[in-house]
């Protein structure tokens, strides 16, 4: 009974010399709503999320200086000061694997934040493995002619996002790619960071005449006192250049990101409106044309043809890898799929079609490297056989899996000791038994 | 241009798929199929000597007694088929992949303790014969059994998983606390219990011998 209750302890931890901290919650639901109407496609997206972030990284005035808060952060930021998000690939069948493998082909050895990744200046993102000619060493990228051929050929996963913080305050998504990277598409961003790295202060603040402030209070902004209802960002209607010359206190603060207009081709995904958190969930709606002239870009959407989906979901106050993904989804535009699209009115999406629930999960640190090695994954031979991984996996196992292969060692040799010390109990008992149990002599 | 036929190809290629390399191929592996045809034999061994247990346990009737002295060949046969259904379930992967997998390691784990216990009882059954249905020994015997068809009844049942095919019995366990899909391990204090207690299992079986 104590080795029933006391099993699979011992282990898990938090371990920020390795990177590793591992979600209070494994699994969530993303509820999504698609509408078209052969102009434009609408996406609709609604999710759980306790305390909704409004901020991400934030500069806080302290004894002189401007000193950055927030942002990218092992697991949870305490401070909530890292944006909820929610993240969506497409592909149109184009990329080898994708409908059958999801995010997961997108995930090569070595990427920023896995454990024994060395940190650097340059961001090691996810990337597609026939970018590399070894698909499992981030720096062996193919030449820039190579690239813009596949790329030609359709080897490149649309992503779009959506930022509270960085795009949500001024209506906009973000659109972006993975290939030879996850990047941007061409064009300005919805952000700049607003710093003024010469002078060592921001570049902007807010407008007294419009939010009644100059700067919020690091106290308000971290315990949600700063809400919907109050100016909480910087953009051209709510900023004005930065007076160094003001009397600043110390807890001052200013988000480290002026948000503005996208242009070019990343200015495509948008919103009708500002999302807002209500009742416990995000409903974020994103739109975009589709057909956005960009085929290099974006991945075009037609009537009647089907499209690959997978999904990510940062709540909690969680960037990077410390988010939940999805398995790869069938999106149907006229034809049957998994989220069947409703035809729409000229620029009136229709809602009126239920939710597709669609399982999310801490997906771990699992590589693409890994999952097709016969030597680590016993169903790298399935890989290779195109057998899909919902087939053979749910979302929860997955989630498992994921937790236990960042412990893999340590696991693995307590599975070993566990093994011969139970064998050895078994052993012991059967001699016990022959020893003590009763049998007359001369009876057979 | 290579590179553009090569994605094409990747994307659209040769029967409609995708061809892939694949990392670290064993020389030589067999099938699952063969361990699947093969461990279905222990296991309808084991579970008939089971029966013919419990029937034993509640019945004193001459067929009772008859099906009784069939029970141990019955369960040492089952552990001579499982050393042939264990050694050919290590044989489809490789070792260094099948102990990566939580679900891997608990079948290898549960194989292991239905394979080691029924050999226990086989020889128990070997040696104390019908003395294991006397007196108080029947319930002890009965409740042996009872562990021993459980072990086996797991055992199988994360093969089906490890195979893709999770049963109502990999959710159970789940829901008395253990998830299959996390390794069966135990912390360190608990492995010197263990082995503390295999010791002491031990010296109370030969003090026991002594004062009979």
């Amino acid at each position: 009974m104590a080795a029933w209750v006391t099993h699979g302890t011992g282990i898990f931890k938090v371990d920020p010399e390795r990177n590793i901290v591992i979600p209070d919650a494994l699994e969530s639901t993303l509820q999504v709503k698609v509408a078209f109407d052969g102009e434009t496609i609408w996406f609709r997206y609604r999710w759980p999320v306790e305390r909704p972030s409004l901020f991400n990284d934030v500069l806080v005035y302290q004894d002189g200086e401007w000193i950055a808060r927030g942002g990218e952060a092992l697991g949870p930021n305490p401070d909530f000061l890292t944006e909820d998000r929610v993240a969506m690939m497409i592909d149109d069948g184009s990329v080898p694997l994708f409908s059958r493998y999801g995010g997961y082909i997108t995930i090569g050895d070595g990427l920023t934040t896995f454990t024994g990744t060395p940190e650097t200046e340059e961001e090691r993102t996810k990337y597609l493995p026939d970018t590399r000619t070894d698909p499992n060493d981030f720096d062996t990228i193919r030449p820039e002619s190579d690239l813009q051929m596949l790329r030609a050929a359709g080897q490149f996963i649309d992503l779009w996002q959506w930022r509270s913080s960085r795009s949500n305050p001024i209506g906009l998504g973000d659109d972006g790619f993975v290939a030879e990277e996850r990047g941007g598409d061409a064009g300005d961003g919805p952000y700049i960071t607003n710093f003024d790295y010469a002078a060592g202060q921001p570049m902007f603040m807010f407008n007294p005449d419009v939010a009644g402030y100059r700067a919020l209070a690091i106290d308000d902004v971290t315990s949600a006192a700063v809400g919907f209802n109050d100016t909480y960002y910087l953009s051209a209607e709510t900023a004005v250049p930065f007076d160094p010359d003001y009397a600043w206190q110390n807890g001052d603060t200013i988000p480290r990101r002026f948000l503005q207009p996208e242009t070019g081709s990343r200015a495509d995904v948008v919103q009708p409106a500002s999302a807002r958190w209500r009742n416990g969930f995000w409903d974020v709606t994103l739109q975009r044309s589709m057909d956005t002239g960009n085929p290099l870009d974006d991945k075009i959407f037609r009537d009647r043809r089907s499209y690959d989906l997978a999904f990510a979901v940062f709540r909690n106050a969680s960037t990077m890898r410390w988010h939940s993904i999805s398995l790869p989804v069938s999106l149907g535009l006229g034809t049957t799929a998994q989220i069947q699209a409703r035809r729409s009115e000229p620029g009136q999406p229709d809602w009126t079609g239920p939710w597709t629930e669609i399982e999310v999960y801490y997906p771990g640190q699992i590589t693409w490297g890994r999952l097709v090695d016969l030597r680590q994954h016993p169903g790298a031979d399935r890989i290779a056989a195109r057998v899909p991984v919902a087939y053979r996996h749910s979302e929860r196992q997955l989630a498992l899996y994921g937790i236990e292969m960042e412990f893999a060692e340590e696991i693995r040799s307590q599975w070993l000791w566990t093994l011969a010390m139970s064998l050895s109990l078994i052993v012991a008992f059967g001699v016990a038994m022959v020893l003590l149990f009763r049998r007359p002599e001369g009876k057979a | 241009m290579p590179v553009l036929v090569a994605g094409a190809a990747l994307a659209h290629g040769g029967g409609g798929g995708v061809e892939m390399e694949l990392e670290g191929t064993p020389s030589f592996s067999i099938p699952p199929v063969y361990h699947i045809l093969v461990v279905h034999f222990p296991i309808a061994l084991w579970l008939t000597a089971a029966l013919f247990i419990f029937f034993r346990v509640f019945s004193n009737s001459d067929l009772a007694v008859r099906l009784q002295k069939s029970v141990w060949p019955l369960i040492l046969l089952g552990s001579l088929a499982g050393v042939v259904a264990y050694g050919l379930g290590q044989s489809i992967y490789l070792w260094s992949a099948l102990t990566q997998s939580p679900l891997g390691r608990n079948h290898i784990m549960l194989a292991t303790w239905t394979l080691s216990y029924w050999t226990v009882l086989g020889v128990l059954g070997y040696r104390y014969r019908r003395h294991l249905f006397e007196g108080a020994q029947r319930w002890v015997s009965f409740i042996l059994t009872l562990i021993g068809a459980a072990v086996v009844t797991i055992t199988g049942t994360l093969g089906g998983a490890l195979n893709g095919t999770p049963s109502l019995v990999t959710k159970t366990l789940g829901d008395l606390g253990w998830e299959v899909y996390m390794t069966f391990y135990l912390p360190t204090w608990m492995l010197w219990a263990f082995g503390l207690g295999a010791v002491v299992i031990v010296a109370r079986g030969v003090l026991g011998r002594r004062r009979a």
